[in-house]
This record gives C-alpha cells, structure tokens and sequence, in this order.
C-alpha cells in the first residue's frame, strides 16, 4: 500500500531483459590479439580470455566477463557523441538519462556515470569514492572508485572506472564486481585491459 | 456486487469524514487467518531486510522528529504498533505494510511543507494499516483470478474478463480513498489543520507538470482515473480532501517553521539526491517552493549545481550567478567555489574559473578530487 502510484522500476528492468534479442550469442575473447570495442576507434588488448557478451548494454557500449556479468562486468563505452546517453534508455518519456557534451570537464565524467546508474537503475545508494587524474587511451583523463548496491539487493558492489574526453567524445571504460571476493579477483585482469586501451 | 461493495466503502468513509470521532483501535493485533499470517510472514521478511539496508536514515533525531509527527496525528495509542524506517529514494512516496511497518522516502521529506502535511501522509499510511488494505487487497485478487480462470473455461466472454480486471483496480482506488479520509479523521482528531492533506496533491500536480515542460514535453495531467490505475489522479485527491477538509473547519497550526527546522540539517543532502534525478522543471519547481520565504545559501548553492549540470552556455551563466549569491551570503560551503570554478572554466573563462578553484583547494586542501581540481587549473 502507497501513498501514490509509482512506477516499477524492476519491471521495467525486466522488460528490458525480454526485450533483448534472443539471438545474440557470446563471443570469447582470447588472450593477446588487439580489438577494437563498442563498435569504435577503441582498441584494447587482453592479455587473459573473456567473454564478450551478446546483449550490449547500449548502441556505443560493450561488455566482457569472466565469471558472468553478475560476478565482474568490463564495460567499454566507445567515442559517445554529444547529445547521445551512456546506454539504452529504458523509459525516454519519465526518466530520460543525462547526455553526454562535448564541452563537458573531466569532473563531469563521474557525475554522468552517477546520474545514469541513478535514474536507470533506481540505485540510491552510490558512492563516489576517490577521484583522481589518470592518463587514459593517450590522453588525460580520469580515474575514479566508486560503490554502489541495486535496488532490492544488499548486495555491496565495487567498480572503477577510466573515462576521457577525447575530440569531443567519451571513452570510458568501468569494471564493477560484488565487493566480497569477486572484485579484488578480476581486478588486475582488468586493469590491464584498460592499460592497454588506444584511441 | 463488487462495485456496490466498493461503492458503500466510499460512502461510509465519505460520511465517516465529517465525524471527528475515530473508530475504537485494536492494540497489539494479530493475523486471524491463513492469507493475513501470509501477508504478515512476507512483511516481515521485508523488514528484516530493511532493518540492516544502508539506504535506511539512521539519524536519531530526523528519525525521532517524523515518529513525533505519526503520534501527534494519530495519536500514542496508535502510534506504539508503528515501526518507522526513513529509506534514501528521492521520490515522494511513503509505504505501509500488514505487520506494522512504515516507510517514507526522503523524496517526500523533501516535498512536504510543514508537520500537518506530513502527519497527512503518515496518516494516509496509518489508514491503510488500520482498515488492513493489504490483506483485502490481496483476497480480492485471489478471488477475482479464480472468477478469471473459470470465466475462460466455462467461455465467461470478454465482458466479464475486463469486468473483473477492471474490478482490481477500482478496489485499489476506493482503498486509497478510503485512507485518504480516514487520514484526515485523524487530522481532524489532531492539533494540524485538515486542509494540508489537499495542498501536497496541488503541488505533487504542479511539480509533474513543471516536469514535463522542463523535457520539452506537454504536460499531460489526467483528469480521471484510467481503467488500470491503483490510485485516483492527483487532482480527484485534493478535490475529495478540499471538500473534506472544509466540512471540518478551520483548526490547529501546520508548524511549518518547526518542520523546516527539523528537515535543514538533512536539506543539502536532499536537495542534491533530488538533482541527480536528471529532472530540471521538476527540481527547478521545487526549489522555487522551497525559497517561497527567500532563497537560502542550501538553496543557491542547489540551483548553481542543478544548472551547472544541465550545461546549456546559458546555464553555465546562470549556475556563477547562483554560486556568487550563496558564497556572497557569507556562509556557503567550499563547494561553491568548486561549481563556480567548474561553470566559469566551462563557459571558457580559464582565468576567473581557475581562480575560483584555488579558492576551493584553499578552503579544503584534503578534498576527494583536489588532485584532479588541479590538473584542471594547471591546463
């Protein structure tokens, strides 16, 4: 019983899932060739298997796993436009996502990926942590941590993130997994996925 | 038969308004049958969960201020078989469980106005608990998907499949109504004035459009109820409640200074949880309400970063002007010097942008992203 009527966001969520295309399979990555993400000039060279997963989370985004993207989640958002959204827009109409621009700072890089977790997911409790300069992809950018837990879990999750402005668009490249265990496990990995990122 | 059934529940309530009196209360009660020991069983699986959830507001005296509220309106008695949990979702909202638990979202702390309009919707809330809505709800369901099931077997046709769909969600709006009134009984009861349960809904009404005129949209009102609606429209509620409250009278104070003053420790961190919500009219609309008696230094430090964030060149000009307001009013936190930097640095003023960012590191070296704030003045 509530005061007044409030949209579901877990039953928008699972419609999202329905929605996606039955069809699209998982790739494996494997260890040691360069390849280009996200359907963009980004590149990057793992030096250990994923799996790239069918479903992307948007039309400019990419995810790779190694024990299923509930565990660890690498998602590349390759060269996002001015005007364009981080991902998919589950409801354009009552909660619209924020927008990348091309005059945004690097401080603004955070704030966008917060935003977004916020208004898609209905996450309310999210912490940025650290924020700190970062060379990324060859060109100066940002690092950040950040935690955070979904609706109607109190499941605690991890994740940080590599993001630049780069000619007036955003790469950015987050890992997140649960905090207990998974996280400190593919972290290394992870990081030097990002550390071989070229623009 | 369900519809005459909903129809004496809304007369009996609608009467019942206008009669100070309120119905005998039943302490520590507990579930009769098999579905109530259900609904029981799964609330408090949920407040389990609550009890250790990080989004819950632990804070003492926000915590003992709003419970204050719940007992002032429905009285001691009442109040005893409530467990409050303020939960950190920037939407107005408040919820009641079978078993006695209550929510309310700091979206709504955000929203309301004074103690009467608070113990309105904590009322609502209690109302809900004391007629045992979720149980009926959920008997009512249970039938009607029986009626639904046979009524494809036995080829009931179309007509009675949507009679009864249909019929779910008129219990819900009759439900809602019913603790709508009852909620104003208790304010009647109370030492709030009844007429505050209507202004939330003119406001919730405004807010929804400013809304959807700030997304460049039309702002699209309903007017009635739509066939699967759970709750009458926003303005049947302050209609109803005006028309109520009136045949009450005029009585009590709202305390809307006292609410403000219990509410301020907590307002920056609102404000900016509502700003994040990516919903410019809407917040724009807020924080007009919130400066109706002057804009605070919380507040312009707000709108700077509410502004700053939607970045439009305009914006960038508009969220310096906010900032300079808060940091000129003597008490504005280092931040601002952060968003005015930031806004400046955007708008392409390099030299007073990073002038205002030195001023940010000076008033707080130790912040999280000093070091990125100064790469940013060194470009």
């Amino acid at each position: 019983m509530t005061l007044r009527r409030f949209p579901s966001i877990a039953l928008a969520a699972a419609a999202l899932a329905l929605a996606a295309p039955v069809h699209a399979a998982n790739t494996l990555i494997p260890a040691g060739q360069r390849i280009a993400v996200a359907g963009s000039v980004l590149t990057v060279q793992p030096d250990a298997e994923w799996n790239r997963l069918g479903v992307r989370p948007g039309r400019y985004a990419e995810r790779w796993t190694r024990d299923g993207d509930q565990l660890d989640a690498l998602t590349f958002y390759g060269g996002i436009a001015d005007g364009k959204t981080l991902f998919r827009e589950v409801n354009r109409k009552e909660r619209p996502l924020p927008r990348v621009a091309a005059t945004m700072l690097v401080t603004d890089i955070p704030i966008l990926l917060e935003n977004s977790y916020r208004v898609a997911r209905g996450i309310a409790a999210m912490t940025i942590e650290r924020v700190e300069p970062a060379r990324f992809a060859g060109s100066d950018g940002v690092h950040f941590t950040y935690s955070y837990i979904r609706l109607d879990e109190s499941l605690h999750r991890r994740g940080e993130a590599f993001g630049a402005i780069i000619r007036g668009r955003l790469y950015l490249i987050t890992y997140e997994a649960p905090a207990l265990y998974y996280y400190e496990r593919s972290a290394p990995t992870a990081r030097r996925v990002v550390d071989s990122a070229r623009v | 038969m369900r519809r005459l059934i909903a129809a004496a529940l809304i007369v009996s309530t609608a009467t019942a308004a206008s009669d100070p009196v309120l119905p005998p209360y039943v302490p520590a009660y507990q579930p009769t049958d098999v579905d109530e020991r259900g609904a029981w069983m799964i609330a408090d699986e949920e407040e389990r969960r609550l009890r250790d959830a990080p989004e819950v507001i632990r804070d003492p005296a926000l915590n003992a201020f709003v419970r204050d509220v719940l007992c002032r309106t429905v009285g001691a008695d009442r109040c005893a078989a409530i467990r409050l949990y303020i939960v950190r979702i920037p939407a107005f909202n408040a919820t009641t469980y079978p078993n006695g638990m209550m929510t309310v979202w700091t979206g709504a702390l955000l929203r309301l106005h004074s103690e009467a309009e608070l113990g309105a919707m904590l009322g609502h809330e209690f109302g809900h608990f004391e007629l045992r809505h979720t149980v009926a709800s959920f008997r009512h369901r249970r039938s009607g998907n029986a009626l639904l099931a046979w009524a494809s077997i036995l080829g009931g046709g179309f007509a009675l499949q949507v009679a009864t769909i249909g019929g779910f969600y008129r219990f819900d709006r009759a439900q809602e109504k019913a603790a709508d009134l009852l909620g104003l009984r208790y304010l009647a009861a109370s030492s709030y004035p009844a007429s505050a349960a209507a202004d939330i809904w003119v406001r919730a009404m405004a807010e929804t459009d400013a809304s959807a005129i700030g997304r460049y949209r039309k702002p699209d009102q309903r007017y009635t109820a739509g066939f699967f609606a759970t709750h009458p429209t926003d303005l049947t509620r302050a209609t109803y409640l005006r028309a109520a409250a009136a045949a009450i009278g005029v009585h009590g104070a709202d305390e809307a200074a006292r609410y403000r003053a219990a509410v301020a420790p907590w307002l920056p961190r609102l404000l900016a949880d509502q700003i994040k919500r990516n919903d410019f009219g809407g917040s724009e609309y807020l924080l007009a309400q919130l400066a109706a008696d002057g804009w605070t230094t919380p507040l312009l430090f707000a709108r700077g970063e509410l502004y700053r964030e939607r970045g439009n060149p305009r914006d960038l000009v508009s969220a310096a002007g906010f900032y300079r307001d808060a940091i000129g009013r003597g008490d504005a936190p280092p931040e601002a010097y952060r968003g005015l930097g930031l806004a400046l640095l955007r708008g392409n003023q390099a030299e007073p942008g990073k002038a205002a960012l030195r001023d940010y590191l000076r008033r707080k070296p130790d912040a999280g992203d000093a070091p990125l704030i100064s790469t940013l003045i060194a470009s």
